[in-house]
């Protein structure tokens, strides 16, 4: 999933999968996200940060 | 998408194929098993195992969620979900599972506040919208799934919910791997080690594999190439007489695990001496508790739970399937007493279980010719 925006105080991401359907995600274990990161995300919690898509 | 598309790419997996074939020894038989019940979703959705030689078979294992679940789990979850003023929420498949006298769809159907969830943050949402109500997430997974819900105990905690518990039923990959390796019911090649796990746990408890039963396990991700390849991997292995742990899902699985991750389990949970896995019986040191700092966050101490064991159903062989011992379509009830509509065995019931897998891409009446 996408990183679409960042609650560092609460450790939390918002985040949109590939057809655009958001959720709440945790970052504690990937922290520190930013807007644009991909995530791999299992049960609300993302478990490992992908490289980025090349632009 | 970057590492989708290029890990579905027909032609390279005509090539690992032909390289796979090229491998095997004729006349000899190979069996491998994948670990992980997301694996053999794959395997039966892209259809795989038709790219393999006759003589290498995919076994599969146990390490699909939802399936190990035993009835007494199920039936403790229903007597919890019917206790007055309680929201229980579990997964969607979870919800299928039957236990001794039903599921816990059927207890919603007769009147239990029992509601889907995707996460357990999700539950703990649900607390903090309803605070009069006590809220109970009925906790499943291996340790792919076992951080989320030591995250959202914390997060309980930090953020004072206290109508909120978990019914822990976390359960860790390693002993139910080692029991069927000491099993004489089954020999078996190498492993396509799970993948999702690994991003958890790392590669090194899976190192015991080869150090003491000289078998190859190779990690692997979730796309049909990354299949291909772990079965190319595993079989240039075994060709050259090695038996190692080996990396296929470099992009996601560290060699050490999520530490970070690991820390939060040590904080949350603490080991179970045993716990009952569907089929397979008591395994020790195989489950997870919520350790004495989150007593308070503990659904089994904060309510009083049955406990009670339940034999499976005597036409049920979910424990069988999930041993490798038997195909799904050997299951003297496969695709007709049981089905994914009306499931007898939780093999059945999830996507990442065999037998649903196999009902589902319509793979029960083929028959593998043999070269």
């Amino acid at each position: 999933m996408k990183v679409v925006a960042v609650d560092a105080a609460r450790g939390l991401a918002l985040c949109a999968d590939a057809a655009g359907a958001r959720q709440s995600v945790e970052t504690a274990l990937v922290e520190p996200v930013a807007p644009g990161d991909r995530l791999l995300v299992h049960a609300g919690t993302a478990i490992a940060a992908l490289a980025s898509e090349p632009r | 998408v970057k590492f989708v598309d290029e890990f579905r790419d027909a032609d390279l997996g005509q090539a690992v194929a032909a390289e796979i074939l090229s491998l095997v020894e004729p006349g000899r038989h190979y069996k491998l098993m994948e670990v992980c019940g997301g694996h053999t979703h794959s395997i039966y959705k892209y259809g795989v195992d038709d790219l393999l030689p006759a003589n290498v078979e995919l076994v599969h294992g146990p390490g699909c969620p939802v399936c190990v679940i035993p009835m007494g789990r199920v039936d403790d979850g229903i007597a919890l979900a019917h206790e007055p003023g309680v929201i229980f929420t579990c997964f969607g498949d979870m919800m299928r599972v039957p236990g001794s006298r039903g599921s816990l769809l059927e207890a919603k159907a007769a009147g239990a506040d029992v509601r889907m969830v995707y996460s357990p943050l999700d539950a703990l949402r649900i607390a903090k919208q309803n605070a009069d109500r006590e809220v109970v997430f009925f906790a499943i997974g291996f340790e792919t799934t076992a951080p989320s819900t030591a995250l959202t105990l914390m997060r309980a905690r930090t953020e004072g919910i206290a109508n909120f518990s978990c019914m822990c039923n976390h359960v860790t990959i390693v002993p139910p791997v080692r029991a069927l390796l000491e099993s004489p019911d089954l020999r078996l090649d190498g492993f396509i080690g799970p993948g999702h796990v690994s991003t958890i746990v790392g590669a090194r408890p899976f190192e015991f594999i080869p150090a003491d039963y000289g078998k190859p396990v190779v990690i692997a991700g979730f796309e049909p190439l990354d299949l291909l390849q772990a079965v190319a991997m595993i079989l240039r292995q075994v060709a050259a007489g090695r038996a190692e742990v080996e990396n296929q899902y470099t992009r996601v699985v560290p060699y050490e695990g999520n530490l970070r991750a690991l820390q939060v389990m040590a904080e949350v949970f603490e080991l179970r001496p045993h716990f009952e896995w569907r089929g397979l019986g008591f395994i020790s040191h195989s489950g997870l508790a919520i350790s004495e700092r989150f007593a308070d966050l503990d659904a089994e101490r904060r309510f009083s739970v049955p406990g009670v064991r339940v034999a499976d159903p005597k036409a049920c062989q979910c424990g069988e399937v999930l041993k490798g011992v038997i195909k799904p379509w050997e299951c003297k009830v496969f695709g007709t007493a049981c089905t994914p509509e009306r499931p007898i065995g939780t093999c059945m019931v999830s996507s990442e279980g065999a037998c649903a897998a196999y009902y589902n891409f319509g793979r029960f009446a083929r028959q593998r010719e043999v070269v």
